[in-house]
């Protein structure tokens, strides 16, 4: 009995090292030709791969596991030891929780899902994918949107520019119109610089205290430099003022911003963002009206509040991932029990019929033509009364789930329980009404 | 008949308040804001009907009793708010404004309708039906300034306590809640000047002098100096929170003026027969 099932060998940020991945991860023209070889291995129905920087994963429609054990074997010895294997439910499970970005790095990060869609869109196109992985791709994409409108996974800043964006969205709105300081040639300071630009800030000035390395900064942000004595009058300037410095001290004093507020500001908001550690802005800047000091340790709080409620909702997430995986692993049973059925009243009917030629072929010309009717007529009748209580168990078993009636049935009639032989994407719709017409046929 | 009527405006505004609420805990659901503005559309147009009703009732002394006055702010409140909502696109803000209104609305619905009758001939004056809209119109705008002002402050509190919480994502920039209390002090601070004026004409004609210590005149200057400060502040650099904590002191005084003026008998000439008789007697 040969029985076709989902398998999945992969590894990820979890399971292997970035020197590992690298090595088998795949894209572009090497990634589709990946995917022709997986198509031409027999046993293999359908295939397809998600491989992002964090995950290469290789899915499997088919008999048996090792043509997706190959795919990594085959192109790192050492890869054997970072591959986790997985079969049936556990790998259409997995497969959720990885659209869902319940298996991330930073759980709940949008990127993964948009991944999976173009692994999916890629396998489809490479017609390595058919109807069952775009049924099980589906549920895992329709999956993941649930859980994005129904908890709050995705909510929330995960890094530090991240959450200066946050903060400085939630004081000026946009940036519009506003200047971006950066004091120091810091690479996070930069990195936030940049981030804030989503905000539409048009304009950036830098300062640095050696001027060689801040004009070569004001270039690379596509900035202004200004002399590092200006600061005191740059801080009546600009609204977000981002420092990062090597200096041990107090950069930005609480005098020097006091004084900008009352003088050339005249209280107009300010957001400053202390990178440096030790720190380059007085934290007695934050007791200050109109004044916003946000430090490392205040950005990382945020971030870790996040992680903290991220977690809370990765558990509402996980319930949702549970219901939708039993719920197409029911799906797949109940199409797993139609054939079955159909095999049976099909081996069923042609035994009637044969019987009842004989039984014709007997009484040669002693019965006429409505006589040969109802011979014919009465060996179908017995199968279909036979038969009715068996095509209502198998029917319920179907839409329940339960996958063990059906194995019994062709077990004990001697029908080959074969899934139904899934066609290719493009004669899915044959699919449902090929079974639908076998399921009720004389019901 | 209009208190009927009023009845069934007060149970529109509350389900308003209570779709703006469930918008503003559940930010997801968009359609909230949408029910909670259309219920407040067809609350406003009850309310509007309450008030005609209410005129051919009682002859147009509806409009000089607390209640009266309370009725007009908050329908004024209503329609200034739904005329922002169309441009500043600011749905959160009605979590604030509708409950306020609410609130305010609540002890009209029990007390008792003022006499019916007919205003005093000497009040058949335009200026006096001017005077009325445009001071309550004033005070509608100061109402919804003082909303936004609140919601700056709890903002402002979030962004400073530097965690990021609930009200942190549900409220909108300081800018923004700044910018909109602005606007809404100065559109108020003209429209309450066009108050004064039409009640100094009116004060003239009807009490014969334009300026007689009337206590409700006093604070009135009061608080329309108050407002002008804050326009004219605004270009020497008041913002955020000090801008906000004067707009919430402005209105508390205003509210708490015009109610506690009222609680004394006898304190001033804006309440019962309006100094009018008296004006007949010396006349």
């Amino acid at each position: 009995m040969s029985c076709r099932d989902l398998f999945l060998v992969g590894l990820s940020h979890k399971s292997a090292p970035i020197e590992v991945r690298e090595r088998v991860a795949l894209t572009g023209d090497a990634l589709k030709a990946a995917l022709a070889e997986l198509r031409g291995i027999d046993g293999v129905a359908e295939a397809f791969v998600v491989s992002t920087c964090n995950r290469v994963e290789v899915y499997v429609h088919g008999e048996e596991i090792d043509p997706a054990r190959l795919f990594f074997t085959s192109r790192s010895t050492e890869a054997a030891g970072h591959l986790y294997e997985k079969g049936g439910v556990e790998a259409i499970r997995h497969l959720f929780r990885v659209a869902a970005s319940l298996d991330s790095m930073v759980v709940g990060e949008q990127q993964i899902l948009g991944q999976v869609k173009e692994a999916y869109g890629l396998a489809s196109a490479a017609q390595a994918a058919g109807a069952y992985i775009s049924r099980l791709c589906n549920r895992a994409f329709a999956t993941a949107k649930r859980i994005r409108t129904e908890t709050e996974i995705g909510r929330g800043a995960t890094s530090m520019s991240q959450v200066a964006v946050e903060l400085v969205e939630k004081i000026f709105g946009d940036l519009r119109g506003r200047a971006i300081l950066l004091v120091g040639a810091g690479k996070m300071g930069a990195l936030s610089a940049k981030a804030l630009t989503v905000l539409g800030a048009d304009r950036i000035l830098v300062t640095n205290r050696s001027p060689e390395r801040g004009l070569q900064l004001a270039e690379q942000v596509g900035g202004a430099y200004r002399a590092w004595d200006e600061l005191p009058r740059l801080l009546a300037e600009a609204d977000v003022v981002i420092v990062s410095t090597g200096a041990p001290t107090y950069v930005v004093t609480a005098e020097m911003v006091a004084h900008a507020m009352k003088g050339a500001r005249r209280h107009r908001s300010i957001a400053l963002i202390d990178l440096a550690v030790p720190r380059n802005v007085d934290p007695s800047c934050a007791h200050l009206g109109d004044v916003f000091a946000y430090d490392v340790d205040d950005m990382q709080k945020v971030v870790d509040a996040t992680h903290e409620a991220r977690r809370g909702e990765a558990l509402r997430a996980e319930a949702i991932v549970e219901a939708e995986v039993m719920a197409f692993a029911k799906e797949r049973d109940a199409r797993a029990a139609l054939p079955v059925l159909a095999q049976l009243r099909r081996k069923a009917e042609e035994i009637a019929r044969a019987e009842a030629e004989r039984t014709l072929a007997h009484l040669g010309g002693k019965i006429d033509e409505k006589g040969k009717k109802s011979v014919e007529a009465m060996a179908l009748a017995i199968v279909n009364k036979l038969l009715h209580g068996p095509t209502a168990k198998l029917k319920s078993a179907a839409s329940s789930g339960d996958g063990d009636l059906p194995s019994a049935a062709a077990e004990l009639f001697g029908i080959e329980n074969e899934p139904p032989r899934e066609p290719r994407a493009a004669d899915e719709h044959a699919v449902p009404a090929a079974s639908r017409s076998a399921a009720s046929e004389r019901s | 008949m209009s208190t009927v009527i009023l009845r069934f405006a007060a149970a529109l505004y509350a389900v308003a308040a209570s779709a703006y609420i469930a918008y503003f805990a559940r930010p997801r659901h968009r359609a909230a804001a949408t029910v909670g503005f259309w219920i407040l559309f067809a609350a406003f147009v009850v309310h509007a009907a309450a008030i005609g009703v209410a005129c051919s009732e009682f002859g147009g002394t509806e409009f000089f009793s607390v209640r009266g006055g309370v009725l007009l702010l908050v329908w004024l409140l209503t329609g200034a708010y739904l005329f922002l909502q169309r441009y500043y696109k600011l749905p959160t803000v009605g979590a604030f404004v509708t409950p306020f209104a609410l609130v305010l609305l609540i002890p009209t619905l029990f007390g008792t309708p003022g006499r019916p009758g007919v205003a005093p001939e000497t009040f058949r004056h335009p200026s006096v039906t001017l005077h009325i809209i445009s001071a309550v119109g004033g005070v509608a705008l100061f109402a919804i300034a003082f909303g936004v002002a609140i919601m700056y402050l709890l903002q402002e509190r979030e962004v400073k306590g530097k965690h990021f919480g609930a009200l942190f994502s549900r409220l909108p920039s300081l800018d923004a809640l700044d910018q909109l209390t602005q606007r809404l002090v100065r559109a108020g601070f003209v429209v309450y000047t066009v108050a004064l004026i039409a009640g100094t004409i009116t004060a003239n004609a009807v009490w014969k002098s334009a300026w007689s210590w009337d206590p409700q005149q006093v604070i009135s200057l009061v608080i329309w100096a108050l407002y002008g400060a804050l326009v004219q502040l605004r270009h020497s650099g008041w913002h955020g929170r000090r801008y906000a904590v004067v707009t919430l002191v402005g209105f508390v005084l205003v509210l708490s003026s015009f109610v506690s003026i009222r609680l004394v008998p006898g304190a001033t000439k804006h309440t019962g027969d309006y100094g009018t008789r008296q004006a007949e007697i010396s006349q």
